[in-house]
């Protein structure tokens, strides 16, 4: 897990929007803060110092508020909005100093996206729709068609391929536009608060569909989204931003046991923390003194450990995957970890 | 003795107004001042307004409001032969244009001519209802023997509305992707809305010999192509800016986005200037019918001036029967687009 190769990179990310970006820029770096910027020069400071590392085959999901940059950090990922200063890093390749033809190469092959309001053609049918990264490629409607037809099925949606996407409900919408992402394959998705204009129920499915279609293709996703619990599902990675600068960034289990300031320890203090924490997550080296009561995975999540214990809290586990012993887990660590850090306590 | 004198003397402008003045012939007004005394106290409520004309009587320095005009016309008539050489080739195959398809449209018998144009109506509208509809139209006009008339109006429709769209389109797209552009076209527009219809016919007389068919051809052409131009511009501009990112994030270029994406979506608010284009055209051409142009507005014209109420009448109900069925079988068109797109 740890020695992925870095796919995406950012360094060093400004974004000012304004008449006069640069000499904004100058007292952005001097320290100036948001705030003063705005009230000083007429300045906004969209993105400031940002620096990720996104890994080949993880999800990536930055998240934030709204008005925290986290879509304007996306798009800058394919130009889409070119930046003050800093550095976009593919594969290792500067992008900002690329020309139009090269861009349009990336986004055409190397990169695709999925948008928040879908952003499917109307007046295309649903499989020209799941093809349009193909057509716009040059290919023709019978070139394209299967390999347009097989992600739709993937995605579940067989028969639907004459419809228009305004027939389609928001979540098959989304599908399509899920479709059309894949189709392209590339390497590397986009996705702009890609559910968060579903419904719940419709957003859990298409989050289980992400993590199922992840596991056998190993993508490289970039994912924003403004709804913790959602982040904390997706991803492998998590950065959270806010007044567009990187408050902490790292594994989400560890941000979650170690906030690093008031603002994320009130982020993560509505959340059920038994269902998202995993054993791996508190587990000890060293064996507890009492009996073993049994087996569990790094990977259950402490809900389920509870309920395997059925309310006890003397109990301990092994934790174990494949025949080998990772660690040792307790009742009372686990109900420590039930309870957020406050402020100033030591960890 | 003008009501002015006082200005130009207290404000030692005398000397500079009487240089060189003729005392040549006295206008009427100053003789019968003269003759009816001392003029010199103007009373306070007729005071005129100090017009180009009300100053001149102090001074004949200066101009009078019609030399105004006359300077007007004879710019335009110093510029005249210049501007024809200039436009009179360009516009040349709009006479062409106009004169064949006033011979097709009249010269094919009926019974050719009719179900061809039925043809064409079910093509566009794919509604059989608006067909019989037209059919009953030009059954109508035929039966009260004006289908000559009728013919020759729609053939400098179908010319003038054609052109329109050619040029139209264009620049409506070329004003849509720059805002310069259509900061120096929308005023231009207004103009040529808000200009009434004869005004158009004024310069274009001067310019053309009143046989050739382009000059009611470019009248009803200037008249009518604001719509189409305005609404291609409004159709781009509206396309869902999401839609458009979505284009851009999968690369696509400026070509493919215009014919796949934007042309596709801003296509209702198109037709809908087609619409009006033409029938703005149908309102110009019997206007134009002043300058000659041939058609149910001759017919409206004898009707005034030879006060022939029913001529004019027929006329003008025929008029506007054909008004209805264009704009039935563009709307019909227009429905059949909108049907096939997101009913946002």
């Amino acid at each position: 897990m740890t020695d992925k190769t870095v796919k995406v990179s950012i360094r060093h990310l400004y974004k000012i929007f304004g008449a006069d970006p640069q000499g904004a820029l100058e007292k952005v770096k001097a320290g100036m803060g948001k705030a003063e910027l705005q009230e000083q020069t007429g300045h906004v400071l969209g993105l400031q110092d940002i620096n990720v590392d996104m890994k080949e085959g993880e999800i990536t999901v930055i998240m934030g508020l709204s008005g925290s940059g986290k879509s304007t950090l996306i798009r800058h990922l394919n130009r889409l909005i070119e930046p003050t200063a800093g550095e976009v890093l593919v594969n290792g390749e500067d992008i900002l100093a690329w020309n139009e033809a090269q861009m349009r190469t990336l986004r055409r092959e190397k990169m695709s996206m999925v948008f928040q309001k879908f952003a499917l053609l109307p007046h295309r049918t649903v499989l020209e729709n799941a093809g349009m990264a193909l057509a716009t490629r040059g290919k023709k409607r019978d070139e394209f068609e299967g390999e347009a037809r097989k992600w739709l099925e993937r995605v579940g949606l067989d028969g639907q391929d004459e419809q228009y996407p305004h027939q389609l409900s928001g979540g098959m919408q989304q599908r399509v536009g899920i479709a059309r992402a894949l189709a392209s394959n590339s390497d590397i998705m986009l996705m702009d608060e890609a559910f968060s204009a579903l419904d719940p129920l419709i957003r859990t499915d298409m989050q289980d569909l992400l993590l199922e279609l992840q596991e056998e293709l190993h993508k490289t996703i970039i994912f924003i989204t403004h709804d913790l619990d959602e982040a904390l599902k997706l991803a492998d990675h998590l950065v959270i931003l806010k007044d567009g600068a990187v408050v902490q960034q790292g594994e989400p289990q560890k941000i979650l046991l170690n906030p690093a300031d008031p603002y994320i320890e009130d982020f993560v203090a509505d959340i059920n923390r038994a269902r998202v924490l995993r054993v791996r997550s508190i587990m000890t080296e060293a064996a507890p003194a009492g009996e073993i009561a049994g087996d569990v995975d790094p990977a259950d999540n402490l809900e389920s450990v509870i309920a395997r214990a059925g309310g006890a809290v003397d109990r301990a586990y092994r934790v174990v995957r494949n025949g080998e012993t990772l660690g040792y887990v307790d009742m009372a660590e686990i109900m420590r970890a039930l309870v957020p850090r406050e402020s100033g306590a030591a960890a | 003795m003008a009501t002015y004198d006082g200005v130009f003397d207290t404000v030692g402008l005398r000397e500079w107004c009487d240089e060189g003045a003729s005392d040549g012939p006295m206008s009427m007004a100053d003789l019968l001042a003269q003759t009816s005394g001392d003029s010199a106290q103007t009373p306070l409520t007729e005071l005129p307004f100090p017009s180009l004309d009300a100053l001149n009587e102090a001074c004949s320095k200066i101009p009078q409001a019609r030399d105004l005009t006359n300077g007007v016309e004879a710019a335009f008539m110093s510029a005249r032969d210049v501007l024809r050489v200039v436009v009179d080739p360009i516009t040349q195959p709009l006479s062409w244009m106009l004169n064949e398809a006033l011979w097709v449209m009249t010269e094919t018998p009926w019974w050719i001519m009719i179900p061809i144009l039925l043809l064409i109506t079910w093509a566009v509208a794919r509604n059989w209802k608006v067909v019989g509809f037209v059919a009953i139209i030009l059954g109508l006009l035929a039966f009260v023997d004006h289908y000559e008339v009728a013919m020759q109006t729609l053939a400098i429709i179908f010319v003038c509305a054609f052109i329109c769209v050619l040029f139209g389109v264009p620049i409506g797209i070329a004003m849509s992707r720059s805002d310069k552009l259509q900061g120096i076209l929308t005023p231009v527009l207004d103009l040529l809305q808000t200009l009434p219809p004869f005004v158009y016919l004024i310069p274009l007389i001067f310019l053309f010999s009143v046989t050739e068919p382009k000059l009611y051809g470019i009248a009803v052409i200037l008249y009518a192509i604001v719509p189409v131009v305005r609404l291609t511009n409004l159709g781009i501009r509206l396309v869902d800016p999401d839609v458009i990112e979505a284009a851009d994030a999968f690369g696509m270029t400026k070509r493919q986005k215009l014919f796949g994406v934007q042309i596709p979506l801003a296509l209702p608010n198109i037709m809908a200037g087609v619409n009006q284009t033409i029938m703005m055209s149908l309102a110009m051409v019997v206007i134009a019918s002043m300058v000659s142009a041939p058609g149910l507005g001759i017919l409206v014209l004898r009707g005034i001036r030879n006060l022939e109420l029913g001529v004019g009448m027929i006329a003008g109900l025929g008029i506007v029967v054909l008004a209805i069925a264009l704009d039935r079988v563009t709307k019909a068109s227009l429905a059949r687009i909108d049907a096939s797109q997101s009913s946002r």
